[in-house]
């Protein structure tokens, strides 16, 4: 008995050594998995051409609501519930990448349309569709017929103007029209805008071909638009809400919480709110926050109470758009008022 | 007689045949010439900026020239005459990088760092070179996106993003009994989950240093109304909240921080920005640290750059003040007094095609972002030649999403993981790997990759794709003249 004891004894402290040998050699050996290390040869694969860690970017505070960037092409439709559009793609015409989030200035690219695989035309065009809100565009314009001279005004000496801003009329809707061209290029830029919810709605056609893009200019005419939809007007109405520039400001705040923000930053983060008619933030739209900076906001709007804005003694629901962060500095004076009360 | 009419029916019959690959656009590759297209530049002896070279204000080209001299200094673990390499590093010199086609540039044709184990500047016997590094590829660092979790996984909810050096000095005479291990780089690159950057040039960049942000926001704001889908913003400096512009993301503020983070990251040097040996940055998240025995290797105390408050006595007092500063201020006094490199108004193809290849880039929108001609630095207290000087980098500053196809998702400062700064062109002609790591040597190649899912340059990709050959090849030559 004492024998086997004993025995027993001596392959515990056998075991015992190994183990602790084993561990020591790992401590002084190759690290084990974690932090700068795998020893793990099966290890799960990162997916690529994949954007997994995204700085500030787009979000909102609800899945339902229609955001701008939310279009789609679908069975050769392009969609957007937001600016409530659906614009038919000439046959042959396609999407084939998807454009960037939306920018801390406002900016959209909606859609960017491409010549499809069967398309067999002799040349190659693009139809862009982009949205500039006017709420937080560098440039001094408060409306699409503006944003389209600022336009005009800034082409370098690369572009001949081959027809200034002019007001033309698509699918029974007012927009604004810019052709240009570059003669070195031998390419051609013809723009159509206009306003919806206090956004200017572009589309731009470019090719080497004016056939072309008059054929696909002439294909909008199946585009279906919102009542509000103009070059100089577009603020909202029907089925969305009004949109009112700075309609956040001091008169029409009954409450207000600042947010606090836990990290120090200095991007500029725009955001859309729509307010009810109870004067409460129904919803919101961080076009560009980091996800830290979008928490604190809506922490904080969520205490914010309004002025129910009146429209003929009826309260409405209310767009308006808010700056928070770090301002951007503009290089020229703030825009004129995109809408005003 | 019987074998050249063959050969002519065959070239013939291919012409008729395969016209676009007879007629198709080439990268010119790297352009000959005078380096920088500058008479009187070597490989090792880049020019100053105008003023400097006329040595004004006086001393200014002593203090260019030290700092040539220092960028080219060859470091040590200890016991040599420029010491305090590691624990970690990827090279030991800094134009052992930043060489092509000149001290100052980019990654040179033979890549110094696959021969670091050859050469001894680390042991075979702790090191082995990963297969990223090839003897012709670019010089590279490498990045893990993400930490590793305890099963080896690559977790996504931890980023990482932070340089992890490729080779460790264990095993040389000085480290002593400091004993490391490298990153596991294979086992990163069989999961994706590592991404490289390439050296950037820094010829010119004492005219970037001083824009002044209102210059930079008023070409942000003139750009407003494009028609191409582009909208760029600004990365900032953490602690004063202005434009920061050097580095693939502009997380840098300053050539100074970009000196010193340079030196402690790829050089494992300690200086008067950054005090501290670092460790990895898995060490940093786990808590452990550096080894005892793997800190201030050089035995010389923190930091291992330093002011040198006692110099040798020199006749020339402008060549005794340039001693004084420490390494990292005179690698800053170097980039900042580097003069940027002079275009080939003829070479390649030739003064037409270029000047139309100009006209194109522009017309096609490459210059909303590669915006050619800053107007005018801030007055410069430096030298007359960073005053009041249009800065020709062919950039914006700003940075922009560039999409999948680029993205290498790490995050610095306001910049995401498919954000890069405008990268200036200036010097591209006698670059021989483009993109942020390095992927390509072939400019076709590097223009069709800014067009992917979320990229603001699909549009302008899309121009370019519609111009004809001759087209093509116009703005290739113009882009190989700069």
């Amino acid at each position: 008995m004492q024998g086997k004891i004993t025995r027993s004894a001596l392959w515990r402290f056998l075991a015992v050594l190994a183990i602790h040998g084993t561990l020591l050699g790992a401590a002084q050996g190759a690290p084990q998995s974690g932090g700068d290390y795998s020893t793990n040869p099966d290890a799960k694969k990162l997916p690529t051409e994949t954007i997994l860690v995204k700085g500030a970017w787009s979000s909102a505070s609800d899945a339902v609501t229609p955001l701008p960037e939310g279009g789609r092409v679908s069975r050769n439709v392009y969609n957007n519930a937001y600016f409530g559009l659906a614009y038919p793609l000439s046959p042959d015409w396609t999407e084939k990448y998807s454009g960037p989030p939306p920018s801390d200035s406002g900016y959209y690219v909606l859609a960017q349309i491409r010549p499809a695989d069967t398309f067999t035309g002799e040349t190659r065009g693009s139809i862009l569709i982009a949205a500039q809100d006017l709420f937080f565009t560098l440039a001094p314009a408060g409306s699409a017929f503006e944003l389209i001279n600022y336009t005009r005004d800034h082409l370098n000496a690369d572009y001949k103007v081959e027809r200034p801003p002019t007001p033309v009329t698509v699918a029974g809707r007012s927009f604004v029209r810019l052709d240009y061209f570059s003669p070195v290029a031998e390419l051609h830029w013809h723009v159509l805008a206009t306003q919806i919810r206090c956004h200017m709605v572009q589309f731009v056609f470019t090719s080497r071909d004016t056939k072309l893009i008059e054929n696909l200019i002439q294909d909008m005419s199946a585009i279906s638009l919102p009542p509000e939809a103009g070059a100089i007007a577009g603020t909202g109405g029907g089925d969305a809400p009004l949109c009112i520039k700075d309609y956040a400001r001091d008169e029409n705040i009954i409450e207000r919480n600042d947010p606090v923000f836990t990290e120090r930053r200095f991007n500029s983060v725009p955001v859309r709110i729509i307010i009810d008619k109870e004067g409460k933030v129904k919803h919101i739209h961080f076009l560009s926050a980091f996800p830290d900076q979008a928490k604190a906001i809506t922490d904080a709007l969520a205490e914010w109470r309004f002025r129910p804005y009146l429209r003929n003694g009826q309260a409405v629901e209310v767009e308006t758009g808010i700056i928070f962060g770090h301002p951007p500095r503009l290089a020229a004076p703030p825009p004129s008022p995109a809408v005003s009360e | 007689m019987k074998k050249i009419r063959l050969a002519v029916f065959l070239a013939l019959a291919a012409a008729a045949f395969f016209p676009s690959i007879a007629c198709s656009q080439t990268d010119p590759g790297v352009r000959s010439g005078p380096i920088n297209g500058q008479s009187g530049a070597t490989a090792t002896s880049p020019l100053p900026l105008a003023s400097v070279a006329a040595n004004s204000p006086t001393g200014s080209l002593e203090f260019f020239q030290n700092g040539l001299a220092r960028f080219q200094e060859v470091e040590v673990v200890s016991g040599g005459a420029n010491n305090g390499l590691g624990p970690r590093f990827n090279f030991n010199q800094c134009s052992g990088c930043h060489s092509q086609p000149s001290i100052g540039g980019s990654s040179p044709a033979a890549n110094p760092e696959f021969s670091v184990i050859a050469n001894g500047i680390a042991s075979g016997s702790t090191n082995t070179t990963p297969s990223f590094l090839t003897s012709t590829g670019p010089t590279r660092e490498a990045r893990f996106p993400f930490f590793f979790n305890s099963n080896g996984n690559p977790n996504t909810n931890a980023p990482n993003g932070g340089v992890e050096d490729i080779f460790v000095v264990s095993g040389l005479s000085g480290a002593g009994n400091c004993s490391l291990p490298q990153p596991s780089f294979a086992i990163a690159q069989s999961t994706n989950n590592i991404i490289f950057r390439i050296p950037t040039p820094v010829f010119g960049a004492g005219l970037i240093e001083n824009i002044d942000d209102s210059t930079l926001i008023a070409v942000q704001a003139a750009a407003a109304g494009n028609s191409l889908g582009i909208s760029g913003t600004f990365n900032h400096n953490g602690n004063d909240g202005t434009i920061s512009r050097f580095g693939w993301k502009a997380q840098n503020k300053s050539l100074l921080l970009f000196s010193g983070e340079a030196y402690n990251v790829e050089m494992g040097i300690t200086n008067e920005i950054f005090g501290q040996d670092r460790p990895l940055p898995g060490e940093d998240q786990q808590g452990s640290g550096l080894p005892a025995n793997c800190l201030n290797l050089s035995k010389t105390g923190y930091p291992e750059d330093a002011t040198n408050f006692t110099v040798a006595t020199n006749a020339d007092p402008a060549a005794q003040n340039a001693q004084v500063p420490s390494d990292i201020v005179l690698f800053a006094e170097f980039m900042r007094l580097l003069a940027p490199p002079t275009p080939s108004t003829t070479t390649p193809g030739g003064a037409a095609s270029i000047t139309r290849g100009q006209s194109l880039f522009s017309a096609i929108g490459c210059a909303t972002c590669h915006t050619a001609t800053l107007s005018s630095t801030q007055p410069s207290n430096i030298t007359s030649s960073l005053g009041s000087a249009p800065v020709g980098a062919f950039s914006d500053i700003e940075i922009h999403h560039m999409g999948t196809g680029l993205a290498d998702n790490v995050s610095q400062g306001g910049a995401g993981g498919d954000q890069f700064r405008t990268a200036p062109l200036w010097g591209l002609g006698q670059r021989i790997f483009f993109l942020h790591d390095g992927r390509t040597t072939n400019l076709l190649t590097a223009i069709a990759d800014h067009s992917s899912n979320g990229s603001e340059a699909t549009e302008v990709e899309e121009n370019f794709a519609s111009l004809s050959s001759s087209q093509k090849q116009d703005l290739l030559n113009f882009l190989r003249s700069l």
